[in-house]
């Protein structure tokens, strides 16, 4: 479904501080399946993911999402395709403090102009997926740290994505929260998500619901193991 | 549909956004609001003032012809009277007597008016209602006027006029031709100047050059100076009342400016995550413009509507300490509210807009933002 | 039914706006409603041939400003301070500018 052909991303082209992320990097990515970027810091992972879901543009090299070319399109249309294509989790959560956690998880959904009430509804409904909708009406400061990482992925989920990308997402999680958190990202798998997921953490790269581990390292692909 | 959709829920936002930065926002809605109260209040009363001057001064003499000497204004003899009827056009001239009456007693200044026909005759008064009250003066009771040679002349109140009528007369005393210049010693044969009516208001400028000419010593006044007098003090798009205003604007334009340029790190960082998940650059200049136009379109609304309250309700009472300056006397009168349109589109220009481009204006660099920098937050 | 804070604002701006129109209405009947007192004080304008408001009694050019002679606004230095308030804000009226000074 997603396909990078000798994708290089060069920051700061030009200048002083040029540094190139990512070199020639062509991969797929398969639907319904989960994949690991693993790597040392600073290989370029999160550089990777920010391609692969619209956020910036490569410097060189093609990307295709349902095979359609995304690295041309303009501004307008590539946060369209973001935002009805992919969910994001971050790694500090970023939620939006005062605000409620039904608030957080609608706001991907406010540009999109659907009904208030058809909003509000599937909003409900993910909460109840991720068995946070008695939190509904808490603000984001009272929650946990693992109540925080289900409403981020309930924000991930708002638009009905159909991948699901994850920078670091156990960084700030403990053992526990970190294995229930994979618990969730398989039941997305089960219902049919692609997900993908950069991390350097072997509670997420050994779990077993991981299809596919890609290792990198400076920049470029170093090895490709699938699992299923 | 959808657009209106997504309006409504950026508005939602954007009332979210500033109800949690409640303290900063509601000092700034504070201060907006007063400045467009006193914006609005100025702007109100002084277009009270002019229209309703410019109705009454319509009425007012199409000539006057003041005599001065030594720059200064000075009786002017009866045997003019001739000499201004003999111009072409002139219908009718007639001698005012008028003057200034300081009554120590009460610290004010009167002014004297002798009228054409002084029904009650010598020995008796009219005054207006703010001379009634300084003076405690009413129907019936007699009132002592220093005369020129330091003696006293006792006159009777013989009626009040409207308290109405205060704007054209609450300082004014009227009585007889005899009393005027018993009292001022202004002496048979002179008058305080000279109301010329004309036979066609298209001749007024050559009858003016011609007093001029024939009467050096003259200068005629017409009733479109006078009229254009009052219409310049309370021009508020000229001169002084323009000086407050867009002081008062300009001082809060630097206030807003400053306020919104230094958006927080915590607002960037909320614009961060907005566009990371998947709000586009305009959608966050939306939810920016709407934080402008909630401050601004309340604040000019409560504005406009105390400033009306306490203009046309409260008689102005803040402005009131102004306006009375020094004076003992001042007139009473209810403002009417000649509003239009204009000027509430002209509040409505003087505020909302700069407000609302000052706040969006800086947050056009916020917007912009590579929407990935939310993943290295 | 007010169930969004949006609502509430709109809510909020419509009845701004009802009030603005009923502002309006207000004017306009207030000025109707003093039209005859104000052509009663016209006629006393005209009657007794006056030629300005009494709005500041305190200084002769600001009872009488558009009488005023030549020199009266300018009794003092002309960038000294007023000794009444009301001259800052009642102008030497502007024929005194035109006429007069350049004969
Ligand atoms: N905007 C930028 N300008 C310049 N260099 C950048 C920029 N963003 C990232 N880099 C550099 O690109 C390289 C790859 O960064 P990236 O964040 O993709 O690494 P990562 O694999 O995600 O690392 P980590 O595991 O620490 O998150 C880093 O060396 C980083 O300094
Ligand atoms: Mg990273």
């Amino acid at each position: 479904m997603i396909q990078l052909s000798a994708v290089t991303k060069v920051y700061n082209a030009g200048k002083q501080n040029e540094f190139t992320a990512l070199r020639n990097i062509s991969m797929s990515i398969d639907p319904g399946r989960v994949t690991v970027l693993k790597g040392p810091s600073g290989s370029g992972k999160t550089t990777l993911l920010s391609i692969i879901g619209c956020m910036i543009r490569p410097t060189a090299g093609r990307v295709l999402v349902n095979g359609k070319e995304i690295t041309s399109l303009p501004e307008r249309f590539l946060t369209g395709t973001r935002r009805m294509t992919f969910g994001f989790v971050f790694q500090q959560f970023n939620l939006i403090k005062g605000l409620s956690v039904i608030e957080n998880v609608m706001l991907p959904a406010f540009p999109c102009g659907d009904p208030y009430g058809t909003m509000k509804k599937r909003t409900l409904q993910i909460l109840d997926i991720l068995k946070i909708e008695d939190k509904a009406k808490s603000k984001i400061e009272w929650l946990s740290g693992g109540e925080a990482q289900r409403v981020s992925i309930a924000r991930a989920l708002m638009n009905d994505p159909e991948v699901i990308i994850a920078d670091e997402p156990t960084a700030h999680l403990d053992t526990k929260l970190s294995e229930e958190f994979m618990d969730i990202l398989g039941e997305m798998k089960s219902r049919g998500k692609t997900v993908l997921i950069a991390s350097h953490d072997p509670i997420v790269y050994d779990c077993k619901i991981i299809d596919r581990v890609v290792e990198m390292r400076d920049g470029t692909i170093t090895g490709s193991e699938n699992r299923a | 549909m959808g657009w209106i959709n997504k309006q409504r829920n950026i508005l939602d936002f954007a009332l979210n956004s500033l109800l949690r930065r409640k303290g900063k926002n509601s000092a700034l809605f504070v201060v907006y609001t007063g400045i467009i109260f006193l914006v609005s209040s100025i702007i109100f009363s002084s277009e009270s003032i002019k229209r309703e001057s410019q109705i009454l001064l319509e009425n007012s003499p199409e000539v006057v012809v003041q005599r001065t000497i030594a720059g200064r204004h000075d009786l002017i003899p009866e045997q003019y009277i001739g000499q201004l009827k003999s111009i072409r056009g002139v219908q009718e001239v007639k001698g005012r007597l008028w003057g200034y009456y300081f009554e120590p007693g009460v610290q004010a200044n009167y002014t004297f008016v002798v009228p054409d026909e002084f029904l009650y005759g010598p020995g008796y008064i009219v005054i207006g209602n703010g001379v009634s009250k300084t003076f405690l003066a009413g129907k019936g009771d007699i009132l002592p006027f220093k005369t020129l040679d330091g003696s006293y002349t006792s006159l009777e109140v013989a009626d009040i006029l409207s308290p109405d009528s205060e704007i054209v007369s609450s300082d004014l005393i009227l009585l007889s031709e005899y009393d005027f210049r018993k009292v001022t010693g202004m002496q048979k044969g002179f008058y305080t100047d000279m109301i010329l009516k004309v036979r066609n208001t298209r001749e007024l400028q050559a009858i003016t050059d011609k007093i001029r000419r024939i009467l050096p010593d003259t200068r005629p006044i017409t009733r479109n100076e006078i009229m254009r007098t009052y219409e310049a003090i309370f021009d508020w798009r000229s001169g002084i009342l323009l000086a407050v205003i867009s002081g008062a604007a300009f001082a809060f334009i630097i206030f807003a400016w400053d306020k919104a340029t230094g958006l927080s790190s915590e607002e960037k960082k909320e614009i961060g995550i907005l566009k990371g998940i998947g709000w586009e650059t305009s959608d966050v200049l939306f939810m920016k413009t709407w934080e402008g136009l909630i401050i601004s379109l309340s604040a000019f609304f409560l504005g406009v509507f105390f400033a009306y309250i306490h203009i046309y309700f409260a008689s102005a009472f803040l402005f009131m300490p102004v306006l009375k300056g020094w004076s003992v006397l001042y007139p009473e009168f209810r403002l009417v509210p000649f509003l239009d349109m204009f000027q509430i589109t002209t509040i409505f220009f003087l505020t909302v807009a700069p407000y609302t481009v000052a706040t969006i204006i800086p947050s056009w660099r916020a917007a912009t933002i590579d929407p990935d920098s939310v993943m290295r937050l | 039914m007010l169930s969004r804070k949006s609502d509430f604002f709109i809510a909020f701006l419509v009845i701004c706006l009802m009030l603005l129109l009923l502002m309006t209405v207000h004017a306009a009947f207030s000025v109707r409603h003093a039209m005859p007192n104000i052509q009663a004080k016209a006629r006393m304008v005209r009657g007794l041939h006056l030629t300005d408001l009494s709005l500041f009694t305190d200084a002769r050019y600001t009872r009488h400003p558009s009488m005023a002679d030549l020199h009266t606004a300018f009794q003092d230095h002309p960038m000294s301070f007023e000794h009444f308030p009301s001259g800052a804000i009642v102008f030497p009226p502007s024929h005194i500018h035109s006429y007069g000074l350049d004969q």
